[in-house]
This record gives structure tokens, C-alpha cells and sequence, in this order.
């Protein structure tokens, strides 16, 4: 292949955390690749794993999950079902053939503009590394 | 009987204050000194004892105070004069021009780039430069610059520099803004002016100053923040990561003849953020008394404690230069001891505000003798000034943390309403 | 899918060179515009500014646009902005998306090509996602102005007194016959704290004298259900039928217990004489029983910190309590030795330190070492110690006074239960959030003070009733409807199985399960919109309002189609 592997990543936000994290880097003028689709969610508790696991069906190279710092969350501990329900979904991914590392969950908060930045960088680069989702295929 | 209500200061307390006050459907008028809100809160990256971001808490409630239809935030303002009586105030609010509009204004930032001044950033404890334009820091909000004339080529030398109005897209500088008095009628008042750190510089045994390495506490806060000068690196004024840190706690303690009651939380933090934040990096608290009151605090502690830091109970603290940065010496159980360190944090005591007095004497209402407003301890009324219609939140009174400051300025707001609502008359009970 | 009857106008905001700069505006317009249900694609050079948000409105009214979308910068800037400017403009707020392309896309993308790609892809991901929007309506409930208070010592009077008034009545329930609490029995307070027992007597004396409190003695809520605005509350009083009543909020001022320094035998308490609680001697001192005692004490020891260790936390109050208590015996026996064995000084306010200095001066000793025993002596009470360079010590004494750590009140459980409030890991009732909402509790309306929500000291419980009461007054106001959050789950009853997972996930106890119809219901008025029940749901009964799955996916597959 001639083209460098873009990798395509649905990124779901909170709301109060890593949004504002993401908000930072933007007004500081951070480097962000553009592999990153950002979904607004209120609470990182409300990604369902259907979400993820539709997202990679329809063809993502990777997934992120971005939510308060454990003890942060907005609305008390969401962010605890969220670490909770993404420790199950890793034996749903293997169980499908995809690499638990196409998933990744991390904690940003709203001050955290170069952490966010360094997040999205890195996970853009580990899915590089990956290669193209086995099952990519058009959504549909 | 007026129903607007002046809070002067946009901490937490005031900003807490504001928000209460509105939501009752009373007009807020929240005068805060500077061009940001947020006081010191807001500096801090993580807060005790759970460890929280403090943005991430409190950048909400700044976002809800600025959209609030109810709340009209004057920035650069002081009030100037108080005039009237309970229920029945005319507030005189000078309010310095900035020379930003804020209507105009969108926050790019694009003004910053081009101004040929640098100056050191008081908001960042000096540690780094800002233009003449400016916000303090990165997300300070409102996200409106203000120039400062104290550096402004333009205003301190008369030249003819218009290279930020040059950059703005929205014509949203004028350097013809003027300052302005502005009258408001309101019925209450709520002081919320905070704190300030003692001057460590007054003692000189802790070497502040005098060596690189000493750090006060604010200076410590903000070189750890993610969005401070060095952005969260943790970074010696020598360019070098500290590897053996002293926190020393309860400086000026015996000078301000009290114990502030929050530095050995934020001390315990501190220590916290060193252990994270540096591989191997050894720590030491010298302390007096460990003072951890309330359910959640000796946890804390004991955490920290658990974390490997060396807690050293001890007095006499002095620091001296040496080849490593600095040797630190204490008497602790009737021997004098000394470590080598490269690193020494100072945990000063809180202070009132220096505004305080001045303030006091335009409210007509009266403080301490260290300089915190006074309360009517007599009838059990924490935050009651000495003036009817008057009331006081947060470090304005004494040094508190974050839950007692919020705790008062709902205190204050409870004053103000059932005031209100004592002296109303029920409705006519239908059917 | 967007229909024909579908007029969504999307609006590209330069944001001045900001946006313009950094994306091609022209190739957005071109195309966006012939995605299905878009009538118009407008630019322009600042949708914020107020010819921006004037223009937005009339185009919106001019095109009959039914959706809007606007491309401009963080919802955290302007969301709110242009959601009232679509009011305004008779469009429900709910059938607009804005799309961030500002922050998340012009500011984070150096390249042009790149940046515009991306701008493209959000806003065809904000078209996609708007047809799905459905008009949301904002409820309006009633609400009763009045207020339970659970318990009547100086936490629940505080907060009574501050609530009471000719529109606001307050229930105040208390389990034993008398107001007043702990507070009631102290001999006084620190002199800078207030005026000694007549300051806690005034505030009782006020409670009877005014006719909007009704107190209920030797009574206890035994039901309490619904939400803030609307509860329904049952009270078991001392004699006669339960009693109902509606109030729209609650305070919970149960106080607190103090450790039993007879659990652990080393305290002597119980075993030797003349060892007493701090508590025993302020019963003392009040009464005057003291100064009656046969022999006046001539050497007093004050032991700090009794049970800190098995409590796991500094009471905060107890160095400043045995001060008070050591300055009064102090000036009824001046011949007296009293002798203070403390671990840490704990004087955290500001008047604390200075009446601290003032008891060394009168000649007070102050020892620091941890305790080990007290017990019968040979001439009296031996005091025995380790000091804090490991030494082994002991004083003789006749009198034995231990400060006992304070622990949550004796009905804490039961009562978190009956208002499904949590307790925490010390056993107190658990706040909201400790910095931010240190009175508030998960229910909404149901607000905790004084000792019942942590160890603390008279003027900061008064300060806590007071907030309690603050937060109340400003959003229970007589006659207005409270308006909750909009954006909140709503269970699909044919596809629930039951299963209640909801319920266990929810933190604010807005889910619930309908035992008749064997399904789950969220209550609108509780709920806050997080979604985390959501995420929970095994069959994928629960929709959160405005940020449903279909929603979502749109926003997944434009991503994943660029």
C-alpha cells in the first residue's frame, strides 16, 4: 500500500471532563490528529458496549473512551461503571477475533489539554501500529 | 426593600454566593477584583482530600454563573463607596476599564501573539511571562483579555502601539474605553474576598529568596498544574527534576498566632503529587502538629503516609544553601537533626486578605485584628458581619477549605432570604 | 432518516479568521448542501455577535427551518446561545445540534485540507444526528414550600429557625422529650464562640415562641417518599395516630454518638473512679455538682484522641473542648494541677490557638504521648505513657477526664435507609460531593448538617443548618414550578425484562421497579440525565432523551464514512 494508514477513531467524550480536556487543547492550540472523531456523551457511564462494539463493526480502528478522573465523575461514580463494563467488553472483543487494544479507556480531565492531546496521539499511533480493523466494511 | 444583591468577590464563595442567589430569581451583582474568576480555587490542579480536579469541579459553576440571565459579573471592580441603609444600599462600583469589549470579544487569543511586551505573571507566582494583553492563564474565564496599562507601551510610554487591535478580527479593543463608577441599588451584601499567603520572605531562616530551590506553596500549586508554566512538569528553576523534597509546614504560624488549619492537607498533597510524579523521589514533612480534622482527613494522611513519605515531627526549621540545594535543620524529640535536599516547599500560613480593611471601613462593618472580617460570634452567627444586611463567606472570615467556604456562602445566602422571607406576608390560603 | 418535510438550515460560523482560516467554508456549503433534508446552508462571519444571533433568527423563521444546526466552536462556549436564539425563533431547542468546529477541529488540525475534511464529517455527523432530534418539553412541577427537620438539637433548631417563616412551615421532629441536643448539656462554649449556655437556650426558647414550627417530641419519621418539591412523609408521634404530612424538603440533623471508652479496658472508664467523659464533667459543671464534691480534684489529667485510633479519623473538636473544660476547672480549683496528654494540638480556627497560649500561661501542662493505661494507683489514678522520644512516664492523679472521638448518631442506618440516602466509610451520612455540595446528599432535597454529616464544633454545624437552609430558600420558592432537567432516561416497557440492574446503578435513586408491570421506571424528576443506566441496560430498554442510541450512531457512522 502506497497511502499511509490513516486510522479511523470513534472518540466518546464526557461531558465535564475530558470535553473540557478536549476543549484545552483546542484553545491551546495543541497538535491533534485528525483520526479522531470526537461523540459528545453526558457521562463516560453512558457508552454502552453495544456503542463500542457497533463502532468497530462498522468499520473503527479504534475506540476511545474518555472520562473523569475515578473519584471525579459529575455524577458521582459513573465513571467506575464505565472502568467496570470495560474490563467485561475485553473478553466480548477477543471472543469476536478483535484486539482488546482497538479499545481504550482513559481518564482526562478538564484541565488536562496536553493529556488529552498525548491520549489521542498515542492511541493513534498504537492503532497505527495495529494495522486496519479486520472487519472493516462500510456501515451498513 | 431592594431585592439585587452585591457580591464582592469571585472565588468560590462568591461564585457559590452568585449562583444561589440567582437561582432564587434575585438580581446578582458579582464584583471581582480581577479580569477572571475562579479566586484561588481555581489555581489548584488537584484538591484534598479525594484528590479531585479542581477544574473539572469547579469549571461547571463558572460556565453556569456566566450564562446565568440573573447574574451580572463587573470584572476589574472594586466598590468604592456604600451609601444607604440594610434593604436599601447604593453600591458605588468602580470599574477599571480593560479595553476589551467583552461583547466583541471571542477569547482566540490572537491579540496575545503580537505585543512586543513581556512581563512576569503574577497569576503564575512570576514563574513565567505574559504580553501586556492577557488572560492569566490558559481556560481563565471569562475567556476576555484585558490590557494592563502598567505595562502597556501605550499607555506607559505614549507610543503609538496598536499591534494587538491590529490582530483582533473583531474590533473588540478600544483603547478610548474608560474607567467607569457605575451606582447599584441593592439590599444586601455578601463579602467574599478570600485570602492571601503570608510573606515568607518576613522570616529570613527558610531561605526563600535567597535559594533557587525554595518554593512557597501557591508557586508549588501552580508549577504542578496542567495548565501552569511548566505544565505540569515539575521542574526546578535550575531546569532539574527535584529528587529529595522538604515540605515545611506552619510558616509564620507563631507570627500570625493561629494555625490556618488546611496546610497540613494540602502539605499532604503536595508530598502526594511529588511521590506520583517522580520516580524514587523521597519526601519529607516537617511538621509541628498534624492538624486533620473531620471524617475524611486522617485517611489522607494515613495514605500519604503509606505512600512512603517521611513525616518528622519537629520545630526550629531552618534552610541553608549547600552544594545538593539546600540542607534543612530541625530539632526534633530534643536533638537537632538535618537533611540535604534539592527541593523545599514552604506551607505559609493564610492570611486575610490586605483588602480587607479598607473594605471594612466602606461596608461599615468590622474586622479582627488579623485583619479578617469580624462575625457576630456572640449570638452563634458565623458568617453575620457587624452590619445588618451584611454577611461574610469563606476566607474573608478565617482560612477555611473548600466545603466550609461553600457551606458559608450558603449560609449567607440563607441570611439574605429568610430576612426576606420573615418579613413577608402569607397569601391568602384559597378553597 | 431525514424527510422531505425535513428543512434543516445548517449555519457555518467563520468565528473571524478562527474558523475561515482554518477551513474552507465554500467546500463545507458545497457540500453539506445536498445532503438529504437540508434547505439552506448559510455562513457567516460571527453567529455569537448579536447581528449574528439577529440574522440566525430570521433566516430560521424566512427558510421555515424546522432543525438547525450550527458549526461554530465548543457547545461549552455557545450551545446555550443558540439554543435561545431558536426559541426565539419558535423552533423547539431540542431539534438543534450544535457542531464543534472551533476547538475540535479548526484550532487541532494545521492542515487546511485536513481541517475542512473534518469540519465536513462533524457537520455531516450534526445533520444526521438533528434528523433524529425530537422536540423535548421542559416539565413543570407544583411544589410545597414546607420542611421536615429530622432531630432538634442545635443543628435541627438552627435549621428550623432559618426556614421558618409567614409562607414556610417547618416540622421539627425529635426522638427524646426536649430540644437542644448535646449542645443543650455543655456548660458552655469557648468564650469566642458564643455566650455560654444562654446562647443555645435563646435558640429553644425561639423555636417554642414561633407559631410556623410545629416540633413533634419523642416522635419519629417512620416513611418518607417522592422527590424535592413533593414528599410524603409519615410520622409516628409519642401518643395517638401517625401523623402525614407533605413538604418539599428534608433536613437531616441527627447528630452524633461518642465512642464507649469502657470498649476498650486501658481507659479504666467504668472501672476506676473519678475517670470521666468529657461529656460526664460538662453535666458537672452545668449542674454545679462539681463544686460540691466532697474534695475538690488537685491533680487532673485531660487524655486527647480516646478511640481515634479505632474510629480512623481526628474528631476535630475534642483538643478545643478539653481546653475549655481544663480553663473552667482551672478557675473553680486554682490549686489544681491539670495536665493535658494530646498526640497532636488540633486548634484549626482562628481564635483557637491564642486561648491555646492562654491556658499554658495560667500554668496548664501540656504532655505530648500516646496513652497507654489508666488505672487504680497507689494514691489515686495512674496515668501511664510513652512520650514522643519513646520514654515510658506516668502521673499520678485523682481525676481522669477522656475526650472520646465522635462517631455517627445511634439511628444513622435506619434513617439512610427510609430517605435511600448513603452513609460512607465512616459511618457518618455521605454528602453529594464533600467540597461542592457538603450538606447535599444523592436526594435531591434531602440535605444533611452538623454531626450527622461529620464530626464538628457548634458555630460550624450552625453554618452547615444555614447552608442547608440557603440551598432550600433558593430553589423551593412558594409558588413557582420547579423545572427539572430535561434531558433524562425514560424506560421502553416492552423491551424491559426486569431485571433491575437501573436501580442498582443509579446514584440517585431515580430508577425504580414497578412491581405490577414487572419493569423499571425512572422518575423525570430525579433523574439528571447521566445515562449511566443506559450503559447498564442489558437489553437495551432505556433511552437517554437527546442522546438516544440512534442519535449516537448517526454521529459513529458519518465518522466512520469519511
Amino acid at each position: 500500500m502506497a497511502d499511509e494508514f490513516t486510522p479511523n477513531i470513534v472518540g466518546f467524550l464526557c461531558n465535564w471532563c475530558s470535553y473540557g480536556g478536549a476543549d484545552r487543547a483546542g484553545s491551546s492550540k495543541l497538535d491533534i490528529p485528525p483520526s479522531i472523531s470526537v461523540v459528545r456523551v453526558m457521562c463516560s457511564s453512558r457508552v454502552d458496549p453495544s456503542l463500542v462494539l457497533n463502532s468497530l463493526l462498522w468499520g473503527a480502528d479504534g475506540v476511545l473512551v474518555a472520562g473523569c478522573h475515578p473519584g471525579d465523575c459529575h455524577y458521582k461514580e459513573g465513571n467506575y461503571f464505565t472502568r467496570r463494563r470495560f474490563a467485561q467488553l475485553e473478553k466480548v472483543l477477543e471472543s469476536l477475533g478483535l484486539d482488546p487494544e482497538r479499545v481504550e479507556l482513559a481518564w482526562v480531565s478538564a484541565s488536562e489539554g496536553q493529556r488529552y492531546a498525548d491520549v489521542v496521539n498515542d492511541f493513534t499511533e498504537k492503532i497505527k501500529s495495529l494495522g486496519p480493523n479486520p472487519l472493516k466494511k462500510t456501515p451498513y | 426593600m431592594n431585592k439585587d444583591i452585591l457580591v464582592i468577590g469571585g472565588g468560590i464563595a462568591g461564585i457559590q454566593a452568585s449562583l444561589l442567589i440567582a437561582e432564587s430569581g434575585r438580581k446578582v451583582y458579582l464584583a471581582e477584583k480581577t479580569s477572571m474568576i475562579g479566586g484561588n480555587a481555581i489555581k489548584f490542579e488537584e484538591v484534598f482530600p479525594n484528590m479531585e480536579c479542581s477544574t473539572c469541579m469547579l469549571a461547571p459553576k463558572q460556565q453556569e454563573l456566566l450564562q446565568n440571565a440573573n447574574i451580572e459579573l463587573l470584572t476589574l471592580a472594586t466598590l468604592k463607596r456604600l451609601d444607604g441603609s440594610p434593604g436599601d444600599f447604593t453600591a458605588t462600583i468602580q470599574v477599571k476599564a480593560g479595553y476589551v469589549s467583552p461583547v466583541d470579544c471571542i477569547g482566540c487569543g490572537a491579540c496575545y501573539e503580537p505585543c512586543p511586551v513581556s512581563v512576569k505573571n503574577p497569576f503564575e507566582e512570576n514563574l513565567n511571562e505574559r504580553k501586556a494583553i492577557f488572560v492569566p492563564c490558559a481556560g481563565a474565564l471569562p475567556n476576555v483579555p484585558v490590557i494592563d496599562t502598567d505595562n502597556c507601551v501605550r499607555f506607559t510610554k505614549g507610543e503609538d502601539c496598536t499591534a494587538c487591535q491590529e490582530a483582533c478580527m473583531f474590533e473588540a479593543i478600544d483603547f478610548n474605553q474608560e474607567d467607569k463608577e457605575l451606582q447599584l441599588k441593592v439590599g444586601a451584601v455578601v463579602v467574599a474576598t478570600g485570602f492571601d499567603e503570608f510573606d515568607v520572605k518576613d522570616l529570613p531562616e527558610y531561605g526563600y529568596g535567597e535559594l533557587d530551590c525554595v518554593y512557597t506553596a501557591m508557586e508549588f500549586e501552580r508549577l504542578f498544574a496542567s495548565n501552569g508554566p511548566t505544565l505540569g512538569e515539575l521542574t526546578l528553576r535550575n531546569g532539574e527534576t527535584p529528587k529529595k523534597a522538604a515540605i515545611v509546614h506552619c510558616v509564620g504560624r507563631d507570627k500570625v498566632g493561629y494555625c490556618s488549619g488546611i496546610c497540613c492537607m494540602y502539605s499532604a498533597k503536595f508530598a502526594r503529587f511529588l511521590k506520583h510524579k517522580i520516580d524514587g523521589a523521597e519526601v519529607f514533612a516537617l511538621y509541628s502538629d498534624l492538624c486533620v480534622p473531620g471524617k475524611l482527613n486522617e485517611r489522607f494522611y494515613r495514605e500519604t503516609l503509606g505512600e512512603g513519605v517521611s513525616y518528622i515531627h519537629c520545630g526550629n526549621v531552618k534552610v541553608e544553601k549547600n552544594s545538593k540545594g539546600a540542607k534543612v535543620t530541625y530539632d526534633s524529640a530534643g536533638k537537632s537533626e538535618s537533611i540535604d535536599v534539592d527541593m523545599v516547599i514552604l506551607a505559609p500560613a493564610v492570611i486575610a486578605n490586605p483588602d480587607n480593611v479598607a473594605l471594612a471601613e466602606i461596608l461599615g462593618i468590622e474586622c479582627d485584628s488579623r485583619g479578617f472580617f469580624a462575625t457576630e460570634t456572640g449570638s452563634l452567627a458565623p458568617v453575620t458581619t457587624s452590619r445588618e444586611g451584611i454577611y461574610v463567606a469563606g476566607c474573608a472570615e478565617s482560612p477555611k477549605d473548600i466545603a466550609a467556604s461553600i457551606t458559608q456562602a450558603g449560609a449567607a445566602v440563607n441570611k439574605i432570604i429568610s430576612t426576606a422571607e420573615r418579613a413577608s406576608v402569607p397569601q391568602a390560603v384559597e378553597d | 432518516m431525514a424527510s422531505e418535510e425535513y428543512r434543516i438550515g445548517v449555519y457555518v460560523c467563520e468565528c473571524g479568521p478562527n474558523i475561515a482560516d482554518a477551513v474552507d467554508i465554500d467546500r463545507v456549503i458545497e457540500e453539506i448542501s445536498p445532503l438529504p433534508g437540508v434547505a439552506v446552508v448559510k455562513r457567516h462571519k460571527l453567529f455569537c455577535s448579536g447581528e449574528g444571533k439577529e440574522f440566525l433568527k430570521q433566516d430560521i423563521i424566512d427558510e421555515n427551518i424546522t432543525h438547525v444546526v450550527v458549526a461554530a466552536c465548543s457547545p461549552k462556549d455557545h450551545e446555550a446561545t443558540f439554543a435561545g436564539v431558536c426559541k426565539e425563533a419558535g423552533i423547539n431547542p431540542y431539534l438543534y445540534q450544535i457542531v464543534n468546529i472551533r476547538e475540535g477541529c479548526a484550532w487541532i488540525i494545521k492542515d487546511k485540507e485536513a481541517a475542512t475534511k473534518k469540519a465536513i464529517s462533524y457537520i455531516r455527523a450534526g445533520v444526521s444526528r438533528v434528523g433524529y432530534h425530537v422536540p423535548l418539553e421542559q416539565l413543570e412541577l407544583d411544589s410545597v414550600p414546607d420542611v421536615l427537620v429530622i432531630g432538634g438539637g442545635i443543628a435541627g433548631i438552627e435549621a428550623a429557625l432559618s426556614l421558618a417563616s409567614p409562607i414556610r412551615k417547618v416540622y421539627l421532629i425529635e426522638k427524646t422529650e426536649t430540644l437542644g441536643g448535646t449542645a443543650a448539656k455543655l456548660a458552655g462554649l469557648l468564650p469566642y464562640q458564643g455566650e455560654g449556655p444562654g446562647a443555645i437556650k435563646s435558640k429553644i426558647d425561639a423555636v417554642g415562641e414561633n407559631e410556623n414550627i410545629e416540633v413533634y417530641l419523642e416522635s419519629e419519621v417512620e416513611k418518607a417518599l417522592g422527590f424535592f418539591g413533593n414528599f410524603e412523609i409519615s410520622i409516628r408521634p409519642h401518643e395517638g395516630d401517625p401523623v402525614e404530612l407533605n413538604v418539599g424538603a428534608i433536613v437531616v440533623a441527627t447528630g452524633f454518638s461518642n465512642y464507649d471508652p469502657a470498649e476498650d479496658k486501658k481507659w479504666g472508664y467504668g472501672k476506676v473512679d473519678n475517670v470521666f467523659t468529657a461529656l460526664d464533667i460538662e453535666e458537672q459543671i452545668s449542674s454545679g455538682e462539681i463544686k460540691k464534691s466532697k474534695t475538690a480534684p488537685k491533680k487532673v489529667a485531660l487524655i486527647h484522641c480516646v478511640g481515634r485510633d479505632e474510629v480512623g479519623y481526628c474528631s476535630g473538636i475534642c483538643c478545643n473542648y478539653l481546653f475549655k473544660i481544663a480553663n473552667n476547672l482551672k478557675e473553680t480549683f486554682k490549686d489544681a494541677n491539670i495536665t493535658h496528654f494530646y498526640r497532636d494540638l488540633c486548634v484549626p480556627n482562628k481564635n483557637d490557638e491564642a486561648f491555646f497560649n492562654n491556658l499554658k500561661e495560667k500554668g496548664i501542662e501540656f504532655v505530648r504521648a500516646d496513652v497507654s493505661g489508666v488505672s487504680k494507683g497507689k494514691s489515686g489514678i495512674e496515668v501511664a505513657y510513652t512520650d514522643e522520644s519513646g520514654e515510658k512516664g506516668s502521673l499520678d492523679v485523682d481525676m481522669v477526664i477522656l475526650a472520646p472521638a465522635v462517631k455517627p448518631g445511634e439511628d444513622t442506618e435506619r434513617i439512610a435507609e427510609m430517605l435511600d440516602i448513603t452513609i460512607d466509610e465512616t459511618g457518618f451520612f455521605e454528602e453529594e460531593h464533600l467540597l461542592l455540595g457538603p450538606v447535599n446528599t444523592a436526594v435531591d432535597g434531602v440535605y444533611i448538617v452538623g454531626c450527622a454529616q461529620g464530626p464538628r464544633n457548634i458555630p460550624d454545624t450552625i453554618s452547615q443548618s444555614n447552608a442547608a437552609a440557603g440551598a432550600i430558600l433558593s430553589r423551593l420558592i412558594p409558588g413557582q414550578k420547579l423545572l427539572p432537567e430535561v434531558k433524562v432516561s425514560e424506560v421502553l416497557e416492552s423491551l424491559c425484562t426486569g431485571c433491575q440492574t437501573c436501580v442498582n446503578v443509579c446514584s440517585y435513586g431515580a430508577a425504580s421497579y414497578d412491581e405490577n408491570k414487572g419493569v423499571s421506571v425512572i422518575n423525570e424528576a430525579i433523574c439528571r440525565g447521566c445515562g449511566n443506566c443506559v450503559g447498564s441496560c442489558p437489553s437495551g430498554a432505556i433511552r437517554s432523551k437527546h442522546f438516544t442510541e440512534t442519535q449516537l450512531h448517526q454521529e459513529v457512522i458519518e465518522a466512520l464514512l469519511s
